[in-house]
């Protein structure tokens, strides 16, 4: 894609953002009790003070999933898709680098129909830190890549927009007369965020056994908060549902799960794989920071930190790593 | 850490054998009838219910009760006077899976806060006069019998009661939902009470109740009864910090799940 910036006059944006409405069905951050992505009829109530308190990942990789309905041995799998095209406004760039990450769990390293239906049209359009958002990011520490259909940077009087993709410059391409081709060009000191540096890179291969992991363990209440908030969390369950009138009808559903939860790793004969609270624990972090990167060559954190920021405990494993001194 | 005991909320393991028409018994004890009103508040599946049991007693609706050998028998209420220990024993010998009915049941719930409390402050509040209703100490019902199943809350979800019937039926395994409230409450997008500053019992309740009381912004109280591993030390310390005493957070605990929580839990606090 192009390099250079289109610009939009700040007081253009609602226009453009209006015209988005028109045709599809736009979601961007509001704040009531907290931040949250929702379906917005006008653009004035959008929020872009502070990250979102809950991601995106609920819009593509849905809590609760109908697979398939079966009737004795028949199945019927039904494949819902949104009914419009959703365009997402305001979203940061950890969260757009997480849903690339789930985008490649569930698009690129397994087919999922389910994910794939509700995730090919919608449409990103990126909000880009300036500094942190939260005390406790650290994307800045992690390896994130551009990854929108529009990026947008806010400057005094106007945005910068930058294009990723064909969908997004069809976008700016229905509102032409609202931007401009700007001779800057996306260079990568528009990619930094001023203080999201704060985990220091270290190998923690060799700290499974460290003490300083109890100072997180001791306060966490398993309440899975963190898995639930997380972008990038993508384990869930299966189960069936059968009908009163005819047990043999029924839906299988997929849920949500986490793996801080002992039911998480509970088998057939009740053995439980990861019984204490420990083991779980450090699971997340070497899952979020080692095992990932090892098969797939990425790390599947982005540094949002909101499962530090949401942790009622506030648990913070980027400290605590930091901390910790190599033997 | 605290030593974490497994908490098993049923016997049922394995071999559960497919029934048809299973005979059923719904009992009440010392409550509020509320749970076996749970059961009834399933209007648009209740048809179908009937069609699948032979419901043979259910005093609290019907007129016309069998007294005889049940395959399954909902418990409501906590034993709280001679006569629930009386009725309890009598169905137990004649049951074969024997379910504890909500919280009463479960916990002993509110009506066993006198446990707490000094005899002679309400003494004077109990049935003297003619002595039909013989006080005991207030206790679940798996203090006396063996209860095979709990459908835990202060009232059990409807739909849980259901695929509880279900599985049964089925022959399958039934599950008991131990994770915390806060599983289900944080998929339910709201924020956490706790962050908020609300004393919220959901890190150390079982869930399973789709995180109702905290979608209405309502904090929990524990009426499930304690999660699977609770971390009381981690949860008492957050109550401790938003300013409550340990006698506020003590007495918090005692009201929907003291019974269950006090071994564990109330060591911790002053």
């Amino acid at each position: 894609m192009d390099e250079f910036f289109y610009q939009i006059q700040k007081t253009d944006l609602s226009k453009f953002l209006n015209n988005i409405i028109q045709k599809n069905e736009l979601y961007a951050p509001i704040k009531t009790d907290a931040i949250r992505f929702e379906k917005i009829e006008s653009p004035e109530k959008i929020y872009l003070d502070t990250n979102a308190d809950f991601p995106l990942k609920e819009f593509f990789f849905r809590d609760r999933e109908k697979l398939f309905s079966f009737d004795k041995n028949k199945i019927k799998v039904e494949i819902e898709k949104p009914s419009k095209t959703r365009v997402f406004f305001g979203v940061r760039r950890c969260d757009l680098n997480a849903v690339k990450h789930q985008d490649f769990i569930f698009m690129e390293k397994h087919k999922d129909p389910y994910y794939s239906a509700q995730r090919e049209d919608a449409i990103l359009i990126g909000y880009h830190c300036k500094t942190a958002p939260s005390k406790y990011c650290f994307c800045g520490s992690m390896d994130l890549g551009d990854h929108y259909d529009l990026m947008f940077w806010e400057d005094e009087s106007h945005y910068f927009v930058h294009v990723g993709t064909k969908k997004g410059e069809n976008l700016i391409n229905s509102s032409k007369e609202l931007f401009s081709k700007t001779n800057i060009k996306l260079n990568e000191e528009h990619k930094k965020i001023d203080f999201t540096n704060r985990l220091k890179k270290k190998d923690i291969s060799k700290l499974q056994d460290n003490p300083d992991w109890k100072k997180g363990v001791d306060k966490c209440i398993s309440c899975a908060a963190c898995t639930t908030l997380c972008p990038t969390c993508y384990c869930h369950e299966i189960k069936d549902e059968v009908t009163l009138s005819d047990l043999q009808k029924g839906e299988r559903l997929r849920e949500w799960s986490s793996c801080q939860l002992k039911s998480f790793t509970k088998v057939a004969g009740n053995h439980v794989f990861r019984e204490n609270r420990e083991e779980r624990f450090k699971h997340r972090i070497y899952h979020q920071l080692q095992y990932f990167k090892e098969r797939y060559n990425i790390e599947m954190c982005v540094g949002c930190g909101r499962c530090i920021t949401h942790c009622p405990t506030e648990i913070d494993f980027v400290e605590i790593i930091n901390e910790m001194k190599e033997k | 850490m605290q030593n974490q005991k497994v908490r098993k909320l049923y016997t049922i393991q394995s071999g559960l054998k497919k029934m048809n028409k299973p005979k059923v018994g719904i009992y009440g004890l010392t409550g509020c009838a509320g749970c076996q009103l749970s059961i009834i508040f399933n209007e648009d599946e209740i048809l179908d219910l009937i069609s699948l049991i032979d419901l043979r007693a259910f005093p609290f609706i019907k007129e016309k009760n069998y007294d005889e050998e049940f395959d399954l028998v909902f418990m409501e209420g906590l034993v709280a006077s001679a006569n629930d220990l009386e009725v309890l024993k009598k169905v137990r010998s004649k049951t074969k899976i024997l379910v504890a009915l909500g919280a009463c049941a479960h916990t002993g719930c509110i009506p066993a806060y006198r446990k707490w409390t000094l005899k002679e402050n309400y003494e004077h509040l109990l049935y003297k006069k003619d002595d039909i209703i013989k006080d005991e100490d207030p206790s679940p019902i798996e203090n006396h019998v063996k209860v095979d199943f709990t459908i835990p809350g202060c009232p059990p979800d409807k739909h849980e009661i259901l695929t509880f019937i279900k599985d049964v039926l089925k022959g399958k395994t039934p599950k008991t939902y131990n994770n915390p409230v806060c599983v289900e409450c944080r998929r339910n997008n709201n924020d956490c009470l706790l962050i908020v500053g609300k004393p919220c019992m959901g890190p150390i309740t079982a869930g399973g109740c789709h995180s109702i009381c905290i979608n209405g912004g309502f904090e929990c109280w524990g009426c499930r009864g304690p999660s699977g591993d609770a971390n009381y030390d981690a949860w008492i310390e957050i109550l401790r910090e938003q300013g409550h005493d340990d006698e506020f957070i003590k007495t918090r605990m005692k009201i929907f799940a003291g019974l269950k929580m006090e071994e564990d839990a109330f060591k911790i606090l002053k």
